[in-house]
């Protein structure tokens, strides 16, 4: 029979989980990154940013304009740089009820200062459960950027960003924090915002980067992760608090050519920081490191395709070593995070996305019970249609996005059955209990 | 006898067509502008439009062929597409667009790398004399 320790730490895993599943879902609904206010003071269409005219994925053309610091115009005066966004849902969990509601209302204060200044901040109010809504500041990304400047006869641009989630000011966007998509983890690295105490909007930072020769970009940046009363008094549940940060360094280089009807990136990130969970625990040394590979065929815009992957590794030397059920933790261990994600969007209009996500870990019994195994292996498959944002659309200026998503499982805590080990008799959670289907539809204006 | 005039005349209005068409007006009936709608979506749909009054990033391209260079009155042109004195022809859009754009209008706002293949850029300029 388990141990009281053993059943907290299950609970604890199972709780993580719904919150997980929560989250992605709220993740795959709200990522809007084609933000309406951002056409109006280009005068660009939606699908010029983004393949399938709503994010968040970026076209060549939409990295540019983010590099660019979101500063670039049609020329013709100055533009509110607001906008707004909702989502509706339709959730069918395969075990529970199934619920229809108004997930998320969300403002946006977008778009340029002046020619060096732009920014990207985003106020979502989310439902909780049982129509209870919080208000939190989700992504910001303020920046500072020199354009047209040359660096031995190339064109190179170098701007500053302050923002809350590293990675997030990403211009090629497959990284976690950016695209949206990390995999569902019981022990997830750093930079996975499925990660339970995620430094996803938590943390306060920002660096210097640089685009040199339009093809090799740079970033060198710090985070600290914001007190527990400024995390409260932006609408944040304290109780998945990051933690105390100190020495964090975040780094980043990619190529990235882009060919017109092509474009593909190669990268590699690293994450070094010491924590401290909870705060007056002793410091935990982590450090990821981490690769990612995208391509795009474009061609002319009929059928785009867009391939990512990102695999991250995580190394940890624990602070402490607690004992649980006579079995010491181990000193060290890894986290690993691959994301795999094929997208096809046909007249940037009908698109499906597959996603391969997996996350493993390090064996430790004392850490990951009941199986030692903190690995997990999920499917998101996503078929939508966005029927504006085009230039040849009804409006070029605000869109409609309705979906259709298939959450699935297939390993969770280190196994496909019985995930949180019950005692014979006992309820048993199988991984594809996990799995749920979802519609939703997003208007953004 | 009759066959035989015929055959003269109509030589003769053959090698007369020939000579107009070598003359002035060879780039846009080499270019295939179906073909050249699909190289302005790949190269130049995310800063232009062809419709009419529709700037993005760059200015409207509608009727750009036979319009002179800076003229669109509502579009913040860079001074030196302002003072260039010239109007957009077919062989002028052939050499501005075969070569990076700073390098023929220095100073200009304009990021374009240039288009090297002939065949494309023949559609190219195909489409953008369609679009009146």
């Amino acid at each position: 029979m388990p141990s009281f320790l053993t059943r907290h730490v299950a609970r604890r895993a199972a709780c993580a989980f719904y919150a997980i599943v929560v989250a992605l879902l709220m993740f795959a609904h709200g990522q809007a990154h084609a933000v309406p206010a951002y056409a109006r003071q280009t005068g660009s269409a939606c699908a010029d940013c983004h393949a399938g005219a709503y994010g968040p994925a970026l076209t060549p053309y939409g990295m540019r304009f983010k590099l660019n610091g979101y500063t670039d115009t049609d020329g013709q005066g100055t533009k509110i740089p607001v906008a707004a966004q909702l989502v509706g849902s339709h959730n069918v969990p395969a075990r529970g009820d199934s619920t229809t509601q108004l997930t998320e209302a969300d403002v946006y204060l977008a778009g340029r200062i002046s020619d060096h200044f732009g920014g990207f901040v985003k106020v979502a109010t989310t439902n909780d459960g049982n129509d209870h809504f919080s208000t939190k500041l989700s992504n910001m990304d303020l920046r500072f950027v020199a354009k047209d400047l040359k660096v031995a006869g190339k064109d190179t641009i170098v701007g500053v960003s302050v923002n809350n989630s590293p990675g997030f000011d990403d211009p090629i966007a497959a990284l976690p924090y950016a695209s949206g998509l990390g995999p569902p983890a019981v022990s997830g690295t750093l930079l996975n915002l499925s990660s339970s105490h995620t430094l996803y909007n938590r943390v306060i930072g920002g660096g210097v980067y640089a685009l040199y020769d339009n093809d090799w970009y740079g970033e060198i940046g710090t985070y600290n992760s914001m007190p527990t009363s400024v995390q409260d008094h932006l609408g944040f549940n304290t109780a998945s608090d990051p933690g105390h940060l100190s020495d964090t360094g975040y780094f980043r280089f990619a190529y990235m050519k882009d060919m017109k009807r092509q474009f593909f990136s190669a990268g590699v990130v690293a994450l070094t920081t010491k924590r401290q969970l909870p705060r007056n625990a002793p410091s935990d040394d982590i450090t990821d490191l981490g690769y990612d590979l995208t391509y795009q065929f474009l061609g002319n815009r009929e059928n785009i395709v867009q391939v990512a992957y990102v695999n991250i590794l995580e190394q940890r030397d624990y602070g402490s070593t607690p004992i649980v059920n006579g079995i010491m933790a181990k000193p060290r261990g890894d986290a690993h995070d691959q994301t795999l994600s094929v997208t096809y969007t046909f007249r940037q209009s009908y698109a499906l996305q597959v996603a391969h996500l997996v996350s493993t870990g390090t064996e430790d019994a004392a850490r990951y019970p009941p199986f030692g195994k903190p690995d997990s292996t999920a499917n998101m498959i996503t078929l939508y249609w966005t029927p504006f944002g085009k230039d040849d659309s009804f409006t070029s200026l605000a869109n409609l996005k309705l979906a259709a998503t298939w959450y699935r499982f297939t390993r969770f805590n280190g196994a496909g059955s019985n995930i949180f080990g019950a005692p014979p008799g006992g309820p048993v959670t199988n991984a594809k209990d996990l799995d749920a289907f979802t519609l939703s539809a997003s208007v953004a204006f | 006898m009759t066959k035989r005039t015929l055959g003269k005349t109509a030589r003769r209005a053959l090698i007369a067509g020939l000579v107009c068409y070598g003359a002035g007006t060879l780039p846009a009936l080499a270019g295939d502008a179906a073909a050249g709608a699909d190289v302005f979506k790949q190269e130049c749909a995310e800063c232009h439009t062809t419709k009419q009054g529709k700037n993005k990033k760059g200015p409207s391209l509608f009727g750009i062929v036979g319009r002179h260079a800076g003229s669109i009155a509502d579009y913040n042109y860079s001074d030196a597409l302002k003072n260039a004195n010239w109007e957009w022809s077919e062989e002028k859009l052939h050499w501005y667009l075969s070569q990076p754009a700073r390098q023929a209008n220095p100073g200009t706002k304009m990021k374009y790398s240039g288009l090297d293949d002939a065949k494309q850029l023949d559609d190219l300029i195909a489409y953008l004399q369609s679009n009146h």
